[in-house]
C-alpha cells in the first residue's frame, strides 16, 4: 500500500497539471463570473440601492455567503490562482516535447516515415543527384530555406518555414499569465481614489475606495476648472487647470480633462467629475450708486479690495449660503442654498472705518448700510454670482497595469503566430521504387490550414517538376507521367 | 428508433412556376421604393439622406430575406442568386447611409445603441457575401437577413438623432474598440449560422430542430411574460416621453411603466401556442410515437399565425397611445419605440419559427445547396479563428480606453465580465478543436453556444444588468 501513494504534492500537481481539471476551473470561474453580474455587488453599488434590491435577511444572507463582493473574495481569488498554477504546470508538462520538437524537427527520411506521411510523391529521375539538386534549385527559387541532411551516406533535402509556431500556444499562455501578475500587483500595491479640489486650493490627501485615506508626498492644486456645454447643455467636456507642488514649489503643470489625465510619480489624476460648491463664492456682481446716485457696475472677487472712490474701498469677505438676521446681527442658519448672504467689507481711508455691510438678494435688502456714503444694490439673478467651482478627481496608482499591456500586446503576437503562422516542412529523398527504378520522394508536412498547404506542394511539386525538365538534355521526355497529379493522400482527419 | 425516421412533411406547397415568386418579390421592392420616393420626395430635402438610404437598405435585405424563404417554400434554386443580388444593393445602401451619418456628425457611427446596430447590420451584411463568395456557402443569408432586418425594424424605432459625444466617450480609443466589437459580434453571428448550416447538413434530426425552435420561441416569449405579465392580464410596457423622444424616468435608471389591459393574456397564448410543438415533441420522444412530431409541425404553423396576430394587436395597441400607470396617477402615453427589444424579440420569433419550417420542407433541396459538411466544419473553424482575435482585441482596448477614463482596467463591470465569459466560452472551443480534437457536432454546438452568450452580452447585459457600460 505504501508503495503506490504518490506524494501529495506529486498529486495535487498531477490533478493540476490535468487538461480536465483545468476546463473544470474555467467553468467554475465562468458560474463565479457570471453570479457576480446577477448579485448586486457593494464596490460598485450603493448602500442604499443595495437595501431596495434586497430584504434585509436576503442581504444579510448574501453578505455571508461572500456572493456580494465574488471578485475579491477568497474563494475566487483562489478559483484564479488555480487556473494560473494549471497554466504553468500544463506548459510546464508539454513544453519539454514542444521544445524538443523545436529543436530539431527533422525527421529521418526511411521507409516506414515515407509510407506515413500524409502528403507524398514520387517523380522518377534519370540519375543520381539529378532529383536533389532539381529539388534544391526549385525550393530555393520559391524562397524556402533548404539545407542537405547527411545520415549514413544517405542525402536528403528538408525544407521548413515558419518553426517558430509550434511555440505560439506557449507564447499565448505566458500572456495570459503575465496579465494575471498584472493584476496580482496591482491588488497588492495598487490603489484607488478620490480628491475634490476647490478652485484656487491644493489638497494632498486622497480618499481610498476602501474608506481610508492617503497622504501624499505632494499636493496638487486647483488654478481653475470650468466646465463646457454644448448647444443643447449637456456637458461637452469638464476641464482643470493642475499643478503639482512640492514644498512650495510648482513642480508641473498640465490641463487636463476626461480621458487624458496628469501623471506623476506613477500616480494618475483623472477628471472625472465637476461641481459648484455651494458654500463658496468666488465673485460678486452689484451695482452701486454714491452721491451722484448714478448706479455703477461694481465687480467683487472675494477678499479683493475694490475702490469705491478716492478713499473708500470695498471688499467681498464672506458668504452664507443661508442666513437669517436677529437683533441686527446675521447668523448662519443652514448649509444649504437658502436665503443667500453675502457681506462686504467698505473701508475708508479717512477716517479709519470699517463697515460690514450684508446683501439679501432673496429679499432685495441691505443691511449695517446706513453709516456709509454709497448705497448698494442686491445682484439681480443667478449669472451675477460666481459660485466656486470644485473638480473631482479619480487618482489611480496601478504599478502593474504596465504587465497587463505587455502581456495583451505578447498576446496579440502569440495568437497572430497561432492562426497565421504555419509551420511547413518539406523533404525530398532519392531511393528505388517498388519497381527498383530511381525516383525523387518528395513528402511534406504542415500543422495547419492543410488546404492551404495543399496548395503550397502543389505549388513545390510543379516547380521541381519544371527543374527536372530543365536538367534534363532535350529530345527525350524527362519525367514519365505515372500520374498528371500527384497522389496526395491524407492521414488522419484535418 | 422510429423518432429518428423522416418526419412526415405536412403538405408543402407544389413546385410554383420558377419566376412567380421572383416577380413578386420585384414588384414589391419596385413598389416600396417608389412610394418612399414619394414620400421623400414630397418630404422635400435632401433625397439621400441617412434614414432614406437606411430605409432602402431594409427594403433590400427584406428582399434578401423573403426570396430566400421564397426559395424554402418552393425550391427554386435561382432565389437564392437573386437573394445574393438584393442582399449586395443593400449593402451599398447600407454603406452609403453609414458614410452619410458619419459625415453629418464628423465620426465614426458608434455613440448610442442606434448607431452600433447600423454598424453591425453593415458588418453582417459585408460577412454574408464574404462567405457566399469566398467560401461558397451560398445560403447563409437566410440566417443572417432575416437578423439584419430585425435589427433595421429595431433601429426604426430608437432615437436617432445625431447626439453629441458626451466626455467620456471622446477618444479614439472607443472607435478601436467599438470597431472591434462589432466586427467580433458580426464575425461570430456568421460562425453561428455556418454551424446551423452544418447541422442541417450533417442530418442533424429535424425534429431536434423543431425541439429547439420551439425552446427559443418559447424561452422569448416566457422572458416577457415573466418580466411584463401585470395582473390581471396586463402587459406593462415603458411609458414614452415623444418631445425628448426616450423612455419617461422616474428616477436615475428607474424607468415608468404602463399597463396595457388584456395584451398580457395574448402573450400567454402565444407562449402557450410555442409549448405545444415543443411538449409534442417529448410526448413523441418518449412514447415512440411519430405521429405526434406531425401535429407538432401543424401546431408550428398555428404558432406563427398567433404569433402574428400578438404582433399585430401589440402594434396596433401600442403605437402612441396612453394607458395608465401602477406607480403614479395619471394616464402616460406609450409609444412601439419604447419597447424596441420586445418588438425585436417577436420578430425574431416569428423569423426562427419560418425558418424552420423552410428547413422541414426545403431540407433535401438546402442540403443539396450547401457544401459537404467537412467544410462547414472547417470553415465555422476559421471563422472563429478570426473572431477570437477581434475579441481578443475587443477587451484589450475597451481596457486601455477604461483606463484612461476611469482610472481602471478592468473593473467587473457586468458587460466586462460577460466579455470575458465569451471570450473564455470561444477559447473553449478552439482549445476543444486542438487538443482533443472536437469536430462536427460537438464543435458546432460549442459555436452555437458561444452565440448565445455573444447575445447576452451585447444586449442582456445592457437591458437586464445596468453599470458602468450604461452607454450603449
Amino acid at each position: 500500500m505504501a508503495l503506490d501513494v504518490l506524494s501529495i504534492p506529486k498529486k495535487i500537481y498531477r490533478t493540476l497539471a490535468n487538461l480536465r481539471t483545468g476546463v473544470v476551473l474555467l467553468i467554475l470561474v465562468v458560474i463565479a463570473s457570471a453570479l457576480g453580474t446577477f448579485v448586486l455587488q457593494r464596490p460598485v453599488t450603493e448602500p442604499d440601492k443595495l437595501q431596495a434590491a434586497y430584504s434585509p435577511q436576503t442581504l444579510r444572507l448574501l453578505d455571508r455567503l461572500t456572493l456580494t463582493d465574488i471578485f475579491h473574495s477568497w474563494w475566487f481569488l483562489s478559483l484564479l490562482a488555480l487556473v494560473s498554477m494549471s497554466i504553468i504546470f500544463v506548459s510546464i508538462e508539454r513544453f519539454p516535447n514542444a521544445w524538443r520538437f523545436f529543436a530539431r524537427p527533422y525527421r529521418k527520411t526511411d521507409s516506414h516515415f515515407r509510407s506515413a506521411n500524409p502528403y507524398k510523391l514520387e517523380l522518377p529521375i534519370r540519375q543520381a543527384d539529378q532529383g536533389l539538386n532539381a529539388a534544391e534549385r526549385a525550393l530555393e527559387k520559391l524562397r524556402w530555406p533548404v539545407e542537405r541532411i547527411v545520415d549514413n551516406g544517405d542525402t536528403s533535402l528538408y525544407a521548413e518555414k515558419n518553426r517558430f509556431s509550434v511555440m505560439a500556444v506557449y507564447l499565448i499562455h505566458a500572456s495570459l499569465l503575465l496579465i494575471f501578475l498584472g493584476g496580482i500587483i496591482d491588488g497588492v500595491f495598487g490603489f484607488s481614489g478620490f480628491m475634490a479640489i476647490p478652485q484656487g486650493e491644493q489638497r494632498n490627501v486622497i480618499e481610498l475606495k476602501n474608506g481610508k485615506t492617503k497622504q501624499l508626498p505632494f499636493s496638487v492644486q486647483c488654478k481653475s476648472a470650468g466646465q463646457e456645454n454644448y448647444a443643447d447643455g449637456s456637458p461637452k467636456r469638464w476641464w482643470s487647470k493642475l499643478a503639482v507642488v512640492e514644498s512650495g514649489k510648482e513642480i508641473e503643470a498640465k490641463e487636463i480633462v476626461v480621458n487624458d489625465p496628469l501623471v506623476y510619480h506613477g500616480l494618475r489624476f483623472y477628471q472625472a467629475s465637476y461641481w459648484i460648491d455651494n458654500k463658496k463664492v468666488d465673485g460678486l456682481r452689484i451695482a452701486y450708486s454714491g452721491m451722484e446716485s448714478t448706479l455703477m457696475p461694481l465687480e467683487l472677487r472675494f477678499n479683493q479690495p475694490v475702490n469705491l472712490d478716492s478713499e473708500t474701498t470695498a471688499k467681498l469677505v464672506e458668504f452664507l449660503p443661508d442666513a437669517f438676521v436677529r437683533d441686527g446681527q446675521v447668523f448662519k442658519k443652514t448649509e444649504n442654498l437658502g436665503n443667500l448672504a453675502f457681506a462686504l467689507e467698505v473701508t475708508n481711508r479717512a477716517d479709519n472705518s470699517t463697515t460690514k455691510i450684508w446683501l439679501f438678494p432673496a429679499e432685495g435688502n441691505v443691511v449695517g448700510a446706513e453709516n456709509v456714503k454709497f448705497q448698494f444694490k442686491n445682484p439681480t439673478s443667478a449669472k451675477d454670482i460666481d459660485f466656486s467651482p470644485v473638480t473631482g478627481l479619480e487618482i489611480s496608482y496601478e504599478p502593474g497595469q504596465w504587465f497587463v499591456w505587455a502581456g495583451c500586446l505578447l498576446m496579440g503576437v502569440g495568437l497572430f503566430v497561432a492562426f497565421y503562422m504555419v509551420h511547413m516542412r518539406i523533404w525530398a529523398v532519392e531511393v528505388r521504387d517498388a519497381q527498383g527504378k530511381l525516383v525523387l520522394w518528395i513528402g511534406g508536412a504542415a500543422n495547419k490550414n492543410k488546404d492551404r498547404f495543399e496548395q503550397k506542394f502543389s505549388e513545390v511539386v510543379a516547380e521541381i517538376r519544371n527543374e527536372l525538365d530543365k536538367s534534363t538534355p532535350t529530345g527525350r521526355p524527362s519525367v514519365q507521367q505515372h500520374s498528371e497529379h500527384p497522389v496526395l493522400t491524407m492521414v488522419g482527419t484535418k | 428508433m422510429s423518432t429518428r425516421a423522416r418526419v412526415t412533411q405536412i403538405e408543402p406547397p407544389a413546385v410554383t412556376g420558377g419566376n412567380a415568386l421572383l416577380i413578386l418579390v420585384g414588384l414589391g421592392v419596385a413598389f416600396l421604393l417608389i412610394t418612399a420616393l414619394l414620400g421623400a420626395a414630397k418630404a422635400g430635402g435632401n433625397l439621400f439622406n441617412e434614414s432614406n438610404l437606411l430605409y432602402v437598405a431594409l427594403i433590400f435585405y427584406a428582399g434578401a430575406g423573403a426570396l430566400y424563404m421564397g426559395f424554402g417554400v418552393t425550391g427554386t434554386a435561382k432565389y437564392v442568386k437573386y437573394a445574393s443580388i438584393c442582399t449586395a444593393i443593400g449593402f451599398v445602401a447600407n454603406t452609403l447611409a453609414v458614410a452619410h451619418r458619419w459625415y453629418l456628425s464628423g465620426r465614426p457611427p458608434f455613440a448610442s445603441i442606434y448607431e452600433m446596430l447600423l454598424s453591425f447590420v453593415w458588418t453582417l451584411a459585408l460577412l454574408t457575401l464574404v462567405a457566399e463568395k469566398k467560401f461558397g456557402v451560398k445560403i447563409i443569408g437566410s440566417i443572417t437577413m432575416p437578423l439584419a432586418v430585425v435589427c433595421v425594424i429595431l433601429m426604426q424605432l430608437l432615437p436617432s438623432e445625431v447626439r453629441p459625444l458626451v466626455p467620456a466617450l471622446q477618444s479614439t480609443w472607443l472607435h478601436v474598440h467599438v470597431t472591434l466589437a462589432m466586427l467580433s459580434y458580426a464575425t461570430c453571428a456568421v460562425s453561428f449560422a455556418l454551424a446551423m448550416m452544418f447541422l442541417i447538413k450533417d442530418s442533424f434530426s429535424t425534429e431536434s430542430f423543431l425541439a429547439w425552435t420551439s425552446a427559443l420561441v418559447s424561452g422569448i416569449y416566457l422572458g416577457i411574460v415573466a418580466t411584463r405579465f401585470e395582473r390581471w392580464g396586463g402587459l406593462s410596457v415603458t411609458a414614452w416621453d415623444a418631445q425628448n423622444k426616450s423612455d419617461v424616468f422616474l428616477g436615475r435608471g428607474v424607468r415608468l411603466f404602463v399597463t396595457i389591459p388584456d395584451l398580457g393574456w395574448l402573450f400567454v397564448i402565444a407562449l402557450l401556442g410555442a409549448l405545444v410543438p415543443l411538449a409534442l415533441y417529448f410526448l413523441a420522444r418518449f412514447r415512440h410515437n411519430v405521429s405526434y412530431l406531425a401535429v407538432a409541425n401543424k401546431a408550428v404553423f398555428v404558432g406563427i399565425m398567433l404569433q402574428l396576430v400578438v404582433l399585430g394587436a401589440f402594434v396596433l395597441r401600442t403605437k402612441d397611445s396612453t394607458y395608465a400607470s401602477p406607480f403614479q396617477d395619471g394616464l402616460y402615453p406609450t409609444s412601439l419605440a419604447a419597447s424596441p427589444f420586445m418588438l425585436g424579440g417577436m420578430v425574431a420569433a416569428i423569423f426562427a419559427s419560418l425558418l424552420y419550417l423552410m428547413l422541414l420542407w426545403r431540407r433535401n433541396d438546402l442540403q443539396d445547396l450547401l457544401p459537404s459538411g467537412d467544410t462547414l466544419d472547417r470553415v465555422t473553424y476559421k471563422t472563429i479563428c478570426i473572431a477570437f482575435p477581434l475579441l481578443t482585441g475587443m477587451i484589450a482596448t475597451g481596457a486601455f480606453w477604461a483606463n484612461r477614463t476611469w482610472g481602471s482596467y478592468w473593473s467587473w463591470d457586468p458587460k466586462e465580465t460577460w466579455a470575458a465569459i465569451t471570450w473564455l466560452v470561444y477559447a473553449g472551443y478552439l482549445h476543444m478543436r486542438v487538443t482533443r480534437g472536437w469536430r462536427g457536432r460537438r464543435a458546432a454546438y460549442f459555436a452555437i453556444l458561444g452565440f448565445g452568450v455573444v447575445i447576452f452580452t451585447f444586449l442582456g447585459v445592457t437591458y437586464l444588468l445596468p453599470g458602468l457600460h450604461a452607454y450603449a
